[in-house]
């Protein structure tokens, strides 16, 4: 029994990290926005790691999954609306169909590209963000290109009050508790046999298939898991926290190139490299966008090539390697 | 009942013929030798056996079931373990958890648990006395280190056909009596029969060997116990280049 408590000492460092951001959110006036974004950056990460540095594969489309995601909430709240008394239960009923629209799309994408090896896949999901965008709008699903905008619905099941609440704080603290559940799951997944087959075809695919691991169904596990953390955030993140949806926003590529920097930043295939690639590509991002704005990029992209180029296992990976004989070394993975 | 037939095994490379009509049978606990020069398709041989290549032509019977066609990862649970002649670690995960590996996805019941198998990785580097490198990233190791966890990695999974590609190419003629030492008491206590691939005739694996097989430009010109097969004038010729003198 006490060894499968001391399994999830690595979780202490990642909740510490959230529960300070919590903190420092709530009790220094102002910051509560940084926070939010931090947040969104850690749970993103967090969701995409379980894809990209667990298996080591590159999917170029990640940004879909949020784009479903976010639909899955707002096509819940426009359609059932009308319907009396639901209150609160139609962000539940918003989270399931966000969670069903996401597995369902990685489910379709991943039956196909996931054949692919490598390279091959990472092409194969290039277009599959604006695939699905021209589809929404070709095909004008979900009212096409004019998007769904659910304001005033929200208000009126919630009342404004509550609707604004959610709006600014309550969103917040659900991308938060999705961050944690994401690096729940993905120690989980580590310290059980999904994590090693995994691990051993990230390192070496054909290795892996000669010693017994279906290779396929352990990607398509961790390529589902990963989508359903995306639809989460962005049925929580852009359709909670901003009520309305439009598709050039929510399947623009922009989020996956940041999500796959973060990942990287911090460590691929770590517990805690999502939150120290969150936190600084957030908080870079955030100040350097205030100090000197218009020139973020310019800056922002040379540091983030140098922190890669020193640290390729990024920040954790080097830590975890630094302190691999010291006491903290189960702490850190 | 041998444990592995081939029947007529025939492995293309486009124009290519690797692998060409080649029939062989191995009983269970058996220690053959196959020898081939550079290129003579034995590489090619194991991967169409483990099945990470299908054959053209010909079937592959294990344990009387056709695998012909089967796919690799169902192959190591019917106990189909192999070494890579340039090893092949997950190099990222520990000794311990390379071998666990095997423990876990390799064994024919499916059900043996992470700490079992962690269990008996631990157990099996024993055997192959790494105990020190036991929680070091296996991309860290040696050549002949990595050789040696892969053959610990097959051994987790509770073979009964082991197959080693070149597992003593580069090393130590003193590591090599002892590693075809160890290998030979594996083979006997634990019935497992093993395939031992070499470049030249190596006194110490084709020794050990009850049979040799030799490959040449991917066809099987001998097929013999030991003795007789180093006595054979077409081996001398494939090593020599040249009929053996009169
Ligand atoms: N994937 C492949 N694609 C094309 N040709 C291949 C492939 N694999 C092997 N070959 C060719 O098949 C022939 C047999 O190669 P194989 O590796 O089986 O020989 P080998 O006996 O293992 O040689 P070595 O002693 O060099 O390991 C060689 O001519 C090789 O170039
Ligand atoms: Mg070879």
């Amino acid at each position: 029994m006490k060894k499968e408590i001391t399994k999830y000492y690595p979780l202490i460092p990642v909740f510490a990290a959230y529960l300070l951001l919590f903190l420092i959110g709530r009790n220094i006036s102002g910051m509560w926005q940084l926070v939010a974004m931090l947040l969104f950056y850690c749970a993103l990460g967090q969701a995409f790691n379980i894809f990209l540095g667990m298996t080591g594969y590159v999917d170029f489309g990640y940004v879909a999954f949020m784009g479903i995601g976010t639909y899955g909430m707002a096509l819940a709240i426009t359609k059932l609306a009308h319907i009396e008394g639901l209150g609160i239960g139609i962000i539940i009923i918003g989270f399931i169909l966000a969670l069903l629209m996401s597995t369902l799309l990685s489910v379709a994408v991943g039956a196909v590209a996931l054949r692919l090896r490598g390279a091959y896949f990472a092409i194969a999901t290039i277009g599959v963000n604006e695939g699905f965008r021209f589809l929404i709008e070709g095909a004008r699903i979900w009212n096409g290109s004019e998007g769904l905008i659910f304001t005033a619905q929200l208000n009126e099941i919630l009342g404004r009050e509550a609707a604004s609440s959610l709006m600014t704080y309550w969103a917040d603290i659900m991308v938060l508790i999705i961050a944690a559940l994401a690096a729940f799951v993905t120690l989980y997944y580590m310290r059980s046999k999904i994590g090693y087959a995994l691990t051993a075809l990230r390192e070496d695919e054909d290795a892996a298939k000669v010693m017994g691991i279906n290779v396929t169904k352990y990607k398509i596990i961790a390529f589902i898991t990963s989508a359903c953390f995306a639809g989460l955030v962005g049925a929580t993140s852009w359709a909670l926290k901003t009520p309305y949806v439009f598709p050039p926003e929510v399947f623009e590529i922009h989020y996956t190139i940041e999500a796959i920097i973060i990942v990287l930043l911090g460590g691929a295939g770590t517990l805690l490299g999502p939150v120290a690639g969150g936190l600084i590509y957030g908080i870079s991002k955030y100040y350097l966008a205030i100090f000197m704005p218009g020139f973020q990029l310019l800056i922002f992209a040379p540091i983030i090539i140098i922190i890669i180029v020193l640290f390729p296992e990024g920040v954790v990976g080097m830590l975890k390697y630094r302190l691999k004989d010291s006491a903290l070394a189960r702490f850190i993975i | 009942m041998p444990l592995l037939k081939l029947e007529n095994v025939t492995k293309r490379f486009g124009g290519l013929t690797a692998v060409n009509h080649v029939s062989l049978e191995i009983d269970h606990g058996e220690f053959i030798g196959i020898v081939g020069p550079n290129g003579s398709g034995k590489t090619t041989l194991f991967n169409v056996i483990s099945g990470v290549y299908f054959p053209e032509e010909g079937s592959v019977i294990f344990d009387d079931l056709d695998i012909t066609l089967l796919p690799p990862y169902k192959r190591a649970p019917l106990g189909i373990g192999r070494t890579f002649q340039i090893p092949r670690p997950f190099g990222s995960a520990s000794v311990r958890e390379n071998i666990a590996v095997g423990a876990m996805f390799g064994t024919l019941s499916g059900k043996v648990s992470v700490d079992e198998s962690l269990q008996i990785a631990d157990q099996t580097i024993e055997r192959v006395r790494l105990q020190e490198h036991r929680d070091k990233p296996a991309g860290t190791l040696t050549p002949v280190e990595k050789k040696l966890m892969e053959i610990a990695r097959a051994l987790a999974m509770k073979p009964k056909l082991l197959l080693m590609d070149e597992a003593m190419a580069g090393m130590h003629p003193n590591d090599i009596d002892q590693m075809v030492a160890f290998i030979k008491q594996i083979a006997v206590e634990e019935k497992i029969a093993i395939v031992s691939m070499v470049e030249h005739i190596m006194r110490a694996v084709v020794g050990m060997a009850e049979k040799v097989i030799v490959l040449h430009q991917g066809s099987k010109i001998v097929d013999a116990p030991t003795k007789e097969a180093l006595e054979d004038p077409k081996v001398v010729e494939v090593y020599l280049g040249h009929p053996p003198e009169e």
